[in-house]
């Protein structure tokens, strides 16, 4: 196969390898959807159908008592509002945070810019399983222990934000926007929000899914600060259902469906501006 | 061949921010300037002085205390730490979550450099719905996770015992039960949530590559493995550098993925680093004991990772 032949050459070796990049990635395709696609099935089969074998991919005959017994005897809105409402207020604060320090990184030069850049950068290589027991411990002992507080804190300063903000505000940014800004007389906070923010429109999406999809699916930290059954997350709700003597798979399962649909209808809502800004920041650095 | 400049890939991507950020800053540093990007950055640092830093000293206190929840801590000095040194289940898990660190670089980085590598293929048809399907594995809950999985691996009616006994006419694996299966299937479920999400880098990174390289390459008559390794990967260093030290500490701090599978078992066989420490804090009230474990993982991660970013200059202000 030496490149140094002409072109006709390379396109005959290139259609049965192309058909085999085809085949691998649709095996790939099948690896990664399959086994969530297992679950939805299951989640519409009669409960003595979910480990029957052979295996049925499709479930007959389908049926939505599953759905029907987890709401009736679990109180699975009351975790689905809690995990949402904890992940909105940890979005907006994230994002806003982020976004200032991004553009304070991107569009100044000050003092201490190099060392306050890399201590922030650091702060990435702090694993939270160092953090989980005196973070817990300082939040019972000030009495901020209260659930939508506690919740919200692991989530509202993540460096990755910040890089990527910052990433993105060097390539969309042009500074002669702020510069004519400035000559009109503008101060600098407003300058963020009127004239930077609603450029920055893409990217905090991209940040905000991002954020929501963390906090929402999050499980050590609530399952540590949270005994109480009634302020309890959805994937804590689904662990007990999980952990149970016998395993209760037709309403985990259910319950499973209902807890990932909205984030991956959100996902594939937004996957353009979520991958690309995703990326954009670890790329381009 | 292999001299193909890596700076030259490097140059005009750093350039044009450096030059006109310093330009506008010099044009009207007014009375604003000044104080505003102390102002801007303001609130990560009191959110990280608060919530980072200050329970990483709260940490190390506590590591040299004997606590169990109640009354005030008693100071032992050094003692959780020379425990630790002699505890076969602490020495267990830092070498459980080394095999998964190990897994997650060795192994998970390479293959979604690879799946980027097909991706990238020119005039891929449905690229998009390839990159995307790759990727739902990370939007869902890891306790979703646990419990598809748990479904695949059930000893007596899992898909993945039922498929090789209708396929190959192969018997029940216990794959939760045996203590190589189960840190095999641990690993696989790394494999399959975080392959999607790191492809999405290294696509971008290829797609950065400028064609004129790929260009002079085959000119040059290099294969493809030739050019891959000539150009592909230096163009790739800075993302995989990223990358790899990401997924680093992602693996060095697994916990769900264990804690909802197996709780560690069977034995400790895939205990983690970040487990030991749930397990002593909050079953078993050993609290300045598991500060002690997490002051060590900290340690490492922190010291490990800070060499990987010097040594790969990622994380420089720009």
């Amino acid at each position: 196969m030496s490149a140094s032949t002409p072109a006709h050459a390379r396109r005959r070796h290139r259609t049965p390898s192309r058909a085999l990049l085809y085949a691998a990635l649709t095996a790939l395709l099948l690896a990664f959807v399959g086994p969530l696609l297992w679950a939805l099935s299951g989640s519409f089969k009669p409960r003595g159908d979910i480990f029957a074998y052979p295996p049925r991919p499709l479930p007959s005959p389908a049926t939505l008592a599953n759905y029907r017994h987890l709401l009736d005897s679990q109180p699975y809105p009351s975790w689905f509002l809690i995990s949402t409402a904890v992940a909105l207020v940890a979005t907006a604060v994230s994002v806003f945070v982020c976004a200032l320090a991004g553009y304070g990184f991107a569009k100044y030069r000050f003092t201490g810019r190099t060392f306050l850049f890399s201590v922030m950068f650091s702060s990435l290589s702090i694993p939270f399983a160092v953090i989980l027991v005196p973070l817990f411990v300082i939040l019972v002992k000030t009495g901020l222990g209260n659930p939508w507080f506690a919740l919200v804190v692991p989530w509202v300063a993540p460096a990755f934000g910040i890089f990527m903000m910052q990433q993105y505000i060097i390539q969309s940014v042009p500074d002669e926007l702020l510069e004519a800004s400035r000559i009109d007389g503008c101060g600098e906070f407003r300058i963020f929000c009127q004239v930077v923010l609603p450029l920055l429109r893409p990217s905090l999406g991209a940040l905000a899914v991002w954020t929501f999809l963390q906090s929402y699916n999050s499980f050590l930290w609530p399952l540590v600060l949270i005994s109480d059954n009634d302020q309890f997350t959805l994937p804590l709700g689904l662990q007990t259902l999980f952990q149970a003597e016998n395993r209760q798979y037709d309403l985990v399962l259910a319950g499973s469906v209902l807890a990932t649909v909205p984030t991956v209808l959100v996902f594939l809502l937004l996957r353009k501006q979520l991958l690309e800004g995703l990326s954009a920041g670890a790329v381009k650095g | 061949m292999t001299s193909i400049p890596a700076d030259r890939l490097r140059d005009p991507r750093s350039l044009p921010p450096r030059a006109t950020t310093i330009g506008g800053r010099a044009a009207g540093p007014r009375r604003g300037p000044a104080r505003a990007p102390y102002v801007f950055i303001a609130p990560f640092y009191v959110l990280y002085v608060l919530f980072m830093v200050v329970p990483i000293l709260v940490a190390v206190y506590l590591s040299l205390c004997e606590w169990v929840g109640l009354g005030p801590p008693h100071w032992v000095g050094p003692r959780n730490y020379a425990h630790l040194l002699t505890d076969v289940s602490f020495h267990r898990a830092l070498g459980n979550t080394g095999v998964y660190v190990l897994v997650s670089v060795l192994v998970i980085v390479p293959v979604a450099l690879m799946m980027a590598q097909g991706l990238n293929a020119r005039g891929l048809r449905a690229r998009d719905l390839f990159r995307v399907a790759f990727f739902i594995p990370m939007v869902v809950s890891p306790i979703v996770v646990a419990l598809i999985f748990s479904l695949v691996f059930d000893r007596q009616f899992g898909l993945a015992n039922s498929v090789l006994r209708a396929v190959f006419g192969l018997g029940g694996f216990d794959w939760l039960g045996d203590p190589t299966l189960a840190k095999v299937c641990i690993g696989l479920i790394m494999l399959w949530r975080w392959a999607g999400y790191l492809t999405i880098f290294f696509l971008a990174g290829l797609q950065n590559v400028p064609r004129s390289l790929y260009e002079a390459a085959e000119l040059d008559g290099a294969g493809r493995f030739v050019t891959f390794t000539a150009v592909t990967l230096p163009a790739l260093k800075p993302v995989t550098g990223f990358v790899a030290v990401t997924s680093f500490i992602s693996a060095a701090q697994i916990f769900d993925e264990p804690f909802l599978l197996t709780h560690g078992g069977p034995g400790d066989a895939t205990l983690s680093v970040a487990m030991f420490i749930y397990r002593a804090a909050f079953e078993r009230q050993q609290f300045g004991y598991a500060a002690a474990a997490g002051v060590v993982l900290f340690v490492l991660v922190f010291t490990i990772s800070q060499i990987f970013n010097r040594l790969l200059g990622i994380g420089r202000a720009s």
